[in-house]
């Protein structure tokens, strides 16, 4: 007995969120001006794609990868136009910082933490888009490496190898900051 | 990679505040109610189990029974909006209960029948004719359309009634005065029972 298909309502209703903090953290990371409204203008452009390209996908295919994998490819786009732009990474001013030290904190840790931040910010920024994107599905939005794969239109191994290669590049840059 | 690497990870890529999220998830919902088509649905207790209505803009599009809520959402247009509206199935509910309690044979409700090929149409028109308490075989339906040696073809097409009791395709029987198959849910029984109500079956036992 197969599952019954899923509606396209179903894919607005469930991932929407999901696919907006993956397009904003994206742009928040490679420091767009305004990544809450091009956040925004992505998730429209990912949920008109995926509406024009619905009858193609098959009964069995994994939803939730095949509409990360439209928004990567829509963050792509957008992060050559940043990079074009010679987008320097800055603390937006609607990014919401979580900070995970206690409220008592003296004014000078709270400068080097916002400078630890920005720091790790710029790394991931510096990452190729593949390492770049495949680090926040796997370990931001939860991905498994099958669906990191499906999004990367990459084999599992090739994703493993984005995820690790990203990571290993973030703590190298940043020896003594990650970990 | 360890906890304390996710946390400074989580830190720096950090999130969306939530008005963002609730701003973008309200545009997209606003665009998706302008580009789809919507159609409306209810469920209603009738003698076969519980009876699923659907209808878009032009008229009754879907009727199904004999299956869950879910399956029957997903024989519905996957792209189309679906509404559970009451209200807007108040008319041909109203009527199939009449119609289970003997007191309507037969049915005024706009039809859609957009889903169905040409010679499927054709077939389902000429179904709509067969008078209540009466059946056709399939060899009279496909003289009836002009195509008398269609009669697989007319049984096939039968099976892709979208909207089975309101086109009544129950009232077409096989030539030897078996009951032929019924694709709409429980089967033959169903066939059996709708028949029963309508009164047919007597002519059946008469070698129809």
């Amino acid at each position: 007995m197969t599952a019954p298909a899923v509606r396209f309502e179903t894919l607005v209703e469930r991932h929407h969120d999901e696919i907006y903090r993956y397009l904003w953290r994206v742009l928040h990371t490679s420091g767009g001006p305004e990544p809450a409204l091009e956040a925004q203008d992505l998730a429209q452009e990912v949920y008109l794609r995926a509406y024009r390209a619905f009858g193609r996908l098959r009964k069995d295919s994994n939803h939730r990868a095949w509409l990360y994998k439209i928004a990567t490819n829509c963050a792509y786009t957008a992060l050559k136009r940043g990079r074009r732009k010679g987008q320097q990474t800055v603390d937006p001013p609607d990014g919401v910082d979580r900070i995970t030290v206690s409220e008592a904190q003296l004014p000078e840790q709270q400068v080097i933490a916002h400078e630890r931040r920005e720091r790790v910010r710029r790394e991931i920024a510096a990452l190729p888009p593949k390492q770049q994107t495949a680090v926040v599905m796997r370990h931001l939005q939860g991905l498994d490496y099958t669906q990191v794969a499906e999004a990367l239109d990459c084999s599992e191994d090739s994703a493993r190898a984005n995820v690790y290669q990203g990571l290993r590049r973030l703590r190298q840059s940043l020896a003594g900051e990650l970990g | 990679m360890d906890a304390n690497e996710l946390a400074q990870l989580e830190e720096a890529v950090a999130s969306p505040p939530e008005e963002a999220v609730v701003g973008s998830r309200r545009r997209v919902a606003d665009w998706f109610a302008r580009a789809a088509p919507l159609l409306e649905w209810d469920v209603v207790s009738s003698p076969l189990g519980p009876l699923f209505l659907a209808a878009s803009s032009r008229g009754l599009c879907n009727v199904d029974f004999g299956l869950s809520e879910a399956s029957f959402l997903a024989e519905l247009d996957p792209l189309a909006r679906t509404e559970h509206s009451p209200a807007a199935l108040a008319s041909i509910a109203s009527q199939l209960h009449d119609y289970f309690d003997g007191s309507r044979t037969g049915f005024d409700v706009p039809l859609d029948l957009s889903s169905v090929t040409p010679f499927q149409l054709s077939v389902l028109q000429a179904a709509r004719t067969i008078p209540t308490g009466t059946v056709w075989t399939y060899g009279q339906l496909a003289r009836a359309i002009g195509k008398p040696r269609a009669s697989q073809a007319v049984g096939q097409a039968l099976g892709h009634n979208p909207v089975p009791i309101v086109i009544p395709c129950h009232r077409v029987i096989a030539g030897d005065g078996s009951l032929g198959g019924y694709s709409g849910g429980g089967g033959l029984t169903s066939k059996r029972l709708l028949l029963n109500l309508e009164g047919a079956l007597p002519d059946l036992a008469f070698g129809l």
